[in-house]
Order: structure tokens, then C-alpha cells, then sequence
């Protein structure tokens, strides 16, 4: 029954017949087991004693009626609270179990985004191939595969052995996990043979698959690999969001739910949706490296024409993706908040609120990385140089957007830590630090990137509309209004009025961004519908322009180790929040010093496992000439 | 760069201009939708929050 | 084949990137660095404390385990009333008094404990749960997981923050007797010892009421029998014969009875037990 529905069921769906055709498989399959006890004593109280056991069998006897059997298992199970480890119970390796568990954990979640991601805009820019009929996309989506294949093994190796070192390091805590997801994990490892089926099939059946209608079984194919990837990932999300905010089990953690109110805690879609997009942005930016890599190291124009097109559309993915991660990201906060008001001011305030300058200074880097790379790629066009007067003004905006965004703000800290820092408030820059500062300098960042991305996509063209000039006149009145607007808000309702009117004004000022944005997008689709298009030239764009593709990547690495450290850490000195207690030695938040430093290893890590990816990627299309000489001299 | 086919310099003024109002009308608007879904007033005069 | 050292360009873009991490782990470096230690278990000897220990023992509470000070502290940086910079006792008055408090509390310590267990009960204006027009509170129950204070932390605070406004602190110093129970139940961290009683029935034993109370019967042991205390007393007077047991002492009898019974039940225990008295009445 199983093999049918699978076809046509949603993913969930199908998870959910899946666990119960498993629990069924494995709940009667134990009960059924027939025991032979070798004792020759029967006696009553013998079966009641083995009876709990399964059915059970004396020697010699009549069985046990099956009715008894089926009581037993109707019988409530005996509430199992989380066990409640003391410090010896935590073996003692000699160095930090949680900076080993943390190396592991994160760059198996690098990889683990990575090879999610790709096989996602691979088969996006595969159907956009096939349905234009440009050889070209169905090129690059193969090359995409072909260098992010081997993440899948790196992947699964660091799964298992994160997984092993969790099970050597915290078996309490593993034998929880295990004991509250169950037969779960049977699912999630089952999953793993059907992704690799498709990944295999998608991949290797690429050429043979190529045209017709074959070509829609090869797309199938790569929508069940995303379903199956996609399937694993939730799957994977929904323990940590039940060591966040855990679901399904009673206050002292015993399970009093099925598997279905265990996996859907408040914070399960949230996070769902968050990494969903981070991967996607994440996977952009690592293959648009590549690219630039490839671009790089030749000179051949038509290598270079095709790298820069491979590194514009990755750069292009990752940015686009990476835009409405803020939303998402205001999603799973305001979640946090709901669940609990004290786990989201750990996160905003308190010890981890200096993490968001770091933050801030990595999406700075995004963002001035990915405006740097289309000013850079306005020379590309001829028509650009309408538009190159702009972008000092653009680049003055956001550098001191920038400055501002990452000048210390306005904490919550504790009493101790206000004595350490001497005042909450930063001594020369205070008004600049606080929040309605921030949100100024976030919208108006945005705003320029926008820009930055008109004019870039205008360069090639020439409106010929008889509005022409009156779109314009209404774009740049949208812009100017809409930037002042922005620092109206900030600044009125931020410094002269109180709390609610400063939160209400910053959804009014987010509101304002979207507007440009799309505003922008509607007036410039109809302006140059049947525009002139004047000649572009890939490959002409400078060397250097080609580091942000590698800054991109580099950031958007550190920051989701960061925003690692902060997800983790809101748990607090719990391994299930409010549930199971972490009594290990590294029960603590460490500081955002030490967190650095972890970042900073498996972000230099995670780089040289990207380049033997990449290397091994380049090495199946080497093929080492036949040595002649040697050959010919008198090989038997 | 003028042709015939674009407008004068005095209507390309005008159409500025009225770009203008018609933005700033529709951010007045905007504000005012965006803090009344809030349940706020636009409170332009200052007052405090009850 | 290229012209180009794919060497040197390896070495170039590894550089960069070894070069731009560097100046993100420089920035968290710059930064000030502190630690989040997970609340340590204090061994307190409770039995030679005296009331100045229980007070700063509170601070101590109200600023590290009890996590308060996270959001109760100076505007504009609070996220709740500041209650160590307003005078507890004016404010409970004006509360008490305010149509919108929904609790029992009488003075100020049982309407700190009350806010610390029930938060609900009053919700200041302005502060309340974003969207529900301040009627549910953001705070959380102290005395539930994730913080978890016992009753006889709970105290310690409630004595801090009485002391602090110079008023009198009305709070018991924990007896010998629940010092040696709280240092016998620490070890196992059971919750049950410090959650508040679900029935009624386990509020009696937690506070063992039977041992000189009889329920079911006007008879007399070591306290007057309780099967008829319904007729005799109103509510708010057998309120007042828990929480304050000595002031009026049936006739007859010594004073006998705990006086530290509200510094230890919970107010959920101490509202069950006093309706279910108040319905008694053979």
C-alpha cells in the first residue's frame, strides 16, 4: 500500500504513512514474536511477568489468548521522564565535547544546505531551459550538479559522524532524543536511499534524458530528489526545534503526544521556512565562487563569457534569495517571543545582543560585496554609462547606512554587565546606536541594493515608450519620497514619541522598501517592454570585480555559523528547553570571542572540503595524455 | 537628446512636480495605513500613546 | 591551454577569503566579552542565615537566577515595570485598589508572590502582551521551568524587595526544618518538591494539615477539628488563620500552628485550600 501512495501523496502526507506504516510494522511485529520459556515451572505468575514482554508462550501450555495480549498493549505506557544526568554522567574526553559536537554539527549543516540548495535552482534553471529552448541554462544546471556532487558524500559523512559523537558524548541526552522521535529516525534514514536514487538517477541521466519526453521524467526525477531532500531537512529541523521549544512531552518531559504534536512545535515552520531560503542563498553564493574561480584562471573569452555568466546568475540567486530572509527571520523572533518572552530576550538582549553587531557587519559585506559586483558588471553594457555617475552617491549612502548600522546600540544587559561596559549607552555615538538609527540604515541599505539592481538591469536597454520620461520623473519621486519618508519615521516617531509609536513606525518603514521595490519592478517591466537593446558582452567585466563573489560566499558562511551560535545558545544552560537540563561542563553561553573562533575554524574548514569538492569536480574532466614514449618502449 | 517624440521642458517640469505630489499623497497614505493596522494614529502632533 | 597560474589565483582568492575572515573573528574579538554561566546550585546554609543574608541572597536571585532583572529595570530600557526603582509599597496599594486586579493578595508580600506565580492577576498598564489590550501578561510563572525558583527563593526576593523600600520585611527566614527539607530534596531537583500542589488533596499533605487537623470530623487533636470551619468562619477569615495563624486563636488552644505556612504555600495552594475549607460546613 505504501509503494501507491507514496506516488501521489504530498510530503507530508507521506511521512505521515510512512512513520505509521513503520510503527505498525515494528509495534506488531514485536508483539507477535512467540517467546519459549525453558522453565518447566508454569506457573500464573510467571506469564504475568514475561507477559508485558509480548506474546508469550510457557512451554507445554496453551498460549495466552490474544485478547490478554491486546490489553496489554491498550494499557497506558508508564510516563517516562527526561533523565536528569549529573556531571559525571558526561564522559570527559579531555577536550570540549560541545567544540567538537559544534564542528561537526555546523559543517554538516554547511553541506547539508549546500547539496538542498543546488539541486533546488538546478532544477529551476533546467526548466527554464527547456522551456526557452537555450541550450545554455541546461549546460550550467548540469555544471551546478556536477561541481556540488560529491557534497552529498561530505554531507554523510559528517552526519554520521556528528551523530556518533553525539551518542558518545551526551547519551543521555541521545537516549531521550531517541526515546521521544522513536521510530522517526527510520524514516529519516530511509529517506537517505530514495535521495540518493534520485540523485543518481537525476544526475547521471542528465544526457540520456535530454529532449522530449524524456526530459519531463528527467524533471520528475529532480523534483522528487528536492522532495526527498526537502523531507529529510524538516525532518532534521524539527529536533532542534524541539530542544528549543519542545512540544509534545509534559513539563518533566515525559512523551504524552504522538510523533506528529512532538514534531510540530511552535517553532518547527519558522525555522523551516528560514533555512529553506538560507540554504538557497547559501548554495547561490558558494557556486557563484566557483565561477569566479573558473573565470579567473583563463583567458579564453568564451570560458570567460560563459564563467561570468555562470558567476551573475549565482550572485543573482544568492541575493535574491537572501533579500526576504529579514521577514523570514522577523518570523521566527516573533515566534521565539510567543513562546517565550524570556528566550527571545536572551536572543535580542542580554548576553547575545552584541552578536548583532557582527552580524551587522556581515550582511554589510553581503550587501556592499553584492553592489559592488553589479557596479562592476555595468561594464559589461555599453548603455551603462547613463547610470555610472550614480553610483558614487549609491555607495556614499550605504557606507554611511553602514556605519550606522553597526555603531553599538542601546542593550539590554544585566546589572554587571552595565558596570563592565560603563553604561548602556555607547559614550559618543549613543543617539546614532539606537534602534530607530538602525532601522533608518537597514531600509535605506536596502533601497540603494535596489537601485544598484535597476540600473543594472536598465543598462542594456533603451525605453522607447512615449512615457519614458515620465516614468521616470514618477520612479525618482517614488525613491526620493519614499527615502525620506524612511528617516521621517526613524527619526520623529523614533526620538520624540514612545515605544509603540517607534515599533509601529519601523513596519511603516519596511512598508515604504517594499513599496520602491515594487514600484521599481512594475514601472520598469512596463517601460521597457518592447525596449532597444543595446549590445552587452559577457566576460567584460574586471578581475577584481570577481572577489565579491568570493566575499559572498566567505560572509554568508560566517553568518550562519554565527546565527548557529545564537539558536543554539538561547536554549540556555538546557539540552530541551525547560525539559532536560545540560549539566556538562560547557553548560554555559560562551563569549561571542570564543564563538568567533569556532566560526572561524569551520568557516576555514568548510572552505578546504569546498575546494576538494571543487577539485574533485574539475578532476573527472582531466584525462591524463597517454605517455608514448614509455608505451611504445615495451609495456607487455 | 530631445526629440519630438518626448515632452517639452516645461511639461517635463510639470510632470516632476506632479510625480512628486502624487508620491508624497501616496506615502501619507501608506503611513497612515501602516499605523492604523496597528491600531495607531498618525499622530502628528505629538501627542503620547495612550 | 590558459594562460593564466591557476597557483596564483588559488593563492589569491584563498588569501582574500583568509584575509576577510579574519576581520569578522577580529570584530567579535573587539567586542566585549562576557559569559552566560548557567546558574550555579548555591549550597546556602539556611540554618545560621539571618535576615540581612536573606535579603542580599534575594538581590543575588532577583539579578542572576531569577533572570528579573532582565526585563524589570530603569526605563527606557525595561521591558517591565521597574520594580526595583519604585516603592512596593505605594504601588501595591494602588493596585489592590485597581478594579482591574483579579487576585487575593492582601499586602505587599502576598501580592509580590501572587505576581511571581500568577502573573496574570495584574497586568500594568502598558505592559501586557502585545495585541491583548493588557490583559495577559508576558511575564512568566517564576516558579515554573524555565526559571523554577523554589518557595523559599521566592521569599528571598520578596524579602529584597521589601527591604529595599525600607518597608518591614514581613517574610519568614526559612525554618531549620524546610532548610534541611529544601537540602534534601536539592540533590534530586525533583520538581515535585517545589511545584505547587495540583488538588487540594496534595496541598493538605505537602503541608501535612492532618497532623493536628482533623477534616471530617469536629473533633479535636492537637487543633480545632475543620469539618464545620465553613459555617463558622468566612472566607477571608480562615485566609487570615492560615497566613497569619496566631492572631486570633480559637479558645482554648495554644499557639501551636506554623506561622510561616503562607511564606510556603504557593498562592494556587493557599486559594484551593481555603475554598475548600470555606465549603465545610456539617
Amino acid at each position: 500500500m505504501s509503494n501507491n501512495s507514496m506516488q501521489t501523496a504530498s510530503c507530508s502526507r507521506l511521512l505521515l504513512w510512512f512513520s505509521l506504516f513503520v510503527a505498525l510494522l515494528f509495534g506488531s511485529g514485536g508483539m507477535n514474536l512467540v517467546y519459549a520459556a525453558d522453565t518447566g515451572v508454569a506457573s500464573s505468575s510467571l506469564q504475568e511477568r514475561i507477559a508485558p514482554v509480548g506474546r508469550v508462550q510457557v512451554d507445554g501450555q496453551e498460549p495466552i489468548p490474544q485478547a490478554a495480549v491486546s490489553k496489554v498493549r491498550g494499557e497506558k505506557p508508564e510516563l517516562i521522564v527526561a533523565p536528569r544526568p549529573s556531571r559525571g554522567d558526561y564522559p570527559d574526553i579531555g577536550i570540549s565535547s560541545r567544540a567538537v559536537v559544534w564542528v561537526l554539527a555546523q559543517m554538516h549543516l554547511f553541506f547539508g544546505a549546500l547539496v538542498l540548495a543546488v539541486p533546488l535552482f538546478v532544477l529551476v534553471i533546467e526548466f527554464m531551459g527547456f522551456k526557452t529552448g537555450d541550450e545554455r541554462y541546461d549546460v550550467m544546471a548540469h555544471e551546478f550538479m556536477k561541481i556540488s556532487l560529491t557534497g552529498f558524500s561530505i554531507t554523510a559523512i559528517f552526519g554520521g559522524s556528528l551523530a556518533l559523537a553525539l551518542f558518545v558524548l551526551y547519551p543521555d541526552f541521545m537516549g531521550y532524543m531517541m526515546h521521544v522521535f522513536g521510530a522517526q529516525w527510520l524514516v529519516y534514514a530511509g529517506l537517505f536511499f530514495l535521495e540518493s536514487f534520485f540523485l543518481y538517477t537525476y544526475y547521471y541521466g542528465w544526457n540520456a534524458m535530454r529532449y522530449g519526453n524524456l526530459k519531463w521524467v528527467h524533471l520528475t526525477l529532480g523534483l522528487l530528489l528536492n522532495a526527498s531532500g526537502m523531507t529529510i531537512m524538516v525532518l532534521a529541523n524539527s529536533w532542534a526545534t524541539f530542544m528549543m521549544a519542545p512540544s509534545g512531552v509534559n513539563e518533566v518531559g515525559a512523551v504524552i503526544g504522538n510523533i506528529w504534536e512532538i514534531m510540530k512545535g511552535p517553532l518547527w515552520n519558522p525555522i523551516n521556512l528560514h533555512r529553506f531560503i538560507a540554504n538557497i542563498a547559501f548554495g547561490g553564493a558558494v557556486v557563484g565562487a566557483y565561477a569566479a574561480f573558473k573565470f579567473l584562471s583563463t583567458r579564453d573569452p568564451e570560458k570567460r563569457a560563459h564563467y561570468d555568466w555562470m558567476g551573475y546568475t549565482s550572485n543573482f540567486i544568492g541575493i535574491l534569495a537572501f533579500l526576504p530572509l529579514p521577514f523570514a527571520g522577523y518570523w521566527l523572533m516573533a515566534e521565539v517571543y510567543a513562546y517565550s518572552q524570556q528566550m527571545g530576550i536572551t536572543a535580542m538582549g542580554g548576553i547575545l545582543a552584541w552578536l548583532f553587531i557582527v552580524q551587522a557587519v556581515l550582511i554589510g559585506t553581503i550587501l556592499l560585496a553584492g553592489n559592488f559586483y553589479l557596479w562592476s558588471g555595468m561594464s559589461r553594457t555599453e548603455g551603462s554609462v547613463r547610470y555610472q555617475p550614480l553610483i558614487k552617491y549609491i555607495a556614499f549612502v550605504l557606507v554611511i547606512c553602514f556605519l550606522t548600522w553597526v555603531t553599538p546600540h542601546t542593550l539590554i544587559l544585566s546589572a554587571s554587565e552595565i558596570a563592565e561596559l560603563g553604561g548602556s549607552h555607547h559614550h559618543v555615538l549613543g543617539p546614532l546606536g539606537i534602534m530607530p538609527a538602525k532601522n533608518i540604515a537597514v531600509n535605506l541599505m536596502l533601497i540603494a541594493t535596489f537601485l544598484s539592481f535597476q540600473l543594472y538591469r536598465r543598462s542594456d536597454k533603451v525605453a522607447t515608450v512615449s512615457w519614458a520620461r515620465a516614468g521616470n520623473a514618477l520612479l525618482v519621486a517614488i525613491y526620493v519620497v519614499a527615502m525620506v519618508n524612511i528617516i521621517f519615521l526613524g527619526v520623529y516617531y523614533g526620538y520624540f514619541t514612545n515605544t509603540v509609536y517607534k515599533v509601529g513606525s519601523s513596519v511603516a518603514q519596511v512598508g515604504s522598501t517594499l513599496v520602491v521595490i515594487v514600484a521599481g519592478i512594475v514601472i520598469d517591466s512596463l517601460m521597457f517592454k518592447n525596449a532597444k537593446t543595446l549590445p552587452s558582452h559577457w566576460g567584460k567585466i574586471p578581475d577584481r570585480s570577481q572577489y565579491a563573489l568570493f566575499a559572498l560566499p566567505i560572509a554568508f558562511t560566517w553568518l550562519m555559523g554565527l546565527m548557529g551560535y545564537v539558536r543554539s545558545s538561547v536554549k540556555t544552560h538546557w539540552h530541551v528547553y525547560t525539559v532536560m537540563k545540560d549539566n556538562s561542563p560547557d553548560n554555559f553561553i560562551p563569549t561571542i570571542g570564543y564563538a568567533g573562533n569556532m566560526i572561524t575554524i569551520v568557516t576555514v574548514l568548510f572552505l578546504l572540503f569546498v575546494l576538494f569538492m571543487f577539485w574533485i569536480a574539475n578532476l573527472s574532466a582531466t584525462k591524463q595524455p597517454k605517455p608514448v614514449a614509455i608505451s611504445e618502449g615495451g609495456v607487455a | 537628446m530631445d526629440n519630438n517624440n518626448e515632452m517639452s521642458t516645461a511639461a517635463t517640469m510639470l510632470a516632476t512636480v506632479l510625480a512628486f505630489v502624487l508620491a508624497l499623497l501616496a506615502f501619507y497614505g501608506l503611513d497612515h495605513f501602516f499605523m492604523s493596522i496597528q491600531g495607531l494614529p498618525l499622530n502628528l502632533d505629538l501627542t503620547p500613546a495612550g | 591551454m590558459s594562460d593564466v597560474s591557476t597557483a596564483g589565483i588559488l593563492a589569491k582568492t584563498i588569501g582574500f577569503s583568509l584575509l576577510l575572515t579574519l576581520v569578522f573573528t577580529l570584530t567579535t574579538l573587539l567586542l566585549p566579552q562576557v559569559e552566560g554561566e548557567a546558574p550555579v546550585e548555591q549550597e546556602v546554609d539556611l540554618s545560621s542565615m539571618t535576615m540581612d543574608d536573606f535579603v542580599v541572597l534575594g538581590e543575588d536571585l532577583f539579578n542572576k537566577k531569577g533572570t528579573c532583572i532582565l526585563c524589570h529595570k530603569p526605563p527606557p530600557l525595561g521591558r517591565a515595570p521597574d520594580v526595583q526603582g519604585m516603592n512596593m509599597e505605594a504601588v501595591t496599594k494602588e493596585r489592590l485598589a485597581d478594579a482591574r486586579y483579579k487576585g487575593v493578595a492582601k499586602d505587599v508580600e502576598s501580592y509580590l508572590r501572587e505576581s511571581m506565580v500568577d502573573p496574570g492577576k495584574y497586568v500594568v498598564a502598558g505592559w501586557g502582551k502585545k495585541g491583548t489590550n493588557d490583559t495577559v501578561s508576558p511575564m512568566p510563572a517564576i516558579d515554573k521551568a524555565p526559571i523554577q525558583l523554589s518557595t523559599m527563593e521566592m521569599d528571598a526576593i520578596i524579602a529584597y524587595l521589601q527591604a529595599k523600600d525600607g518597608i518591614e520585611v514581613t517574610v519568614k527566614l526559612p525554618t531549620p526544618e524546610a532548610a534541611a527539607e529544601v537540602t534534601a530534596a536539592a540533590p534530586a531537583s525533583a520538581p515535585a518538591a517545589t511545584a505547587s500542589a495540583a488538588t487540594v488533596d496534595e496541598a493538605l499533605a505537602k503541608y501535612a494539615c492532618a497532623a493536628c487537623h482533623s477534616m471530617t470530623s469536629k473533633d479535636v487533636l492537637v487543633g480545632p477539628g475543620l469539618s464545620d470551619v465553613g459555617a463558622r468562619l468566612s472566607m477571608e477569615e480562615i485566609r487570615q488563620s492560615i497566613i497569619d495563624p496566631n492572631a486570633v486563636i480559637a479558645e482554648g488552644f495554644q499557639p501551636a500552628m506554623p506561622a510561616d505556612l503562607a511564606a510556603k504555600m504557593t498562592v494556587k495552594e493557599l486559594e484551593m485550600v481555603v475554598k475548600y475549607l470555606a465549603e465545610k460546613k456539617q
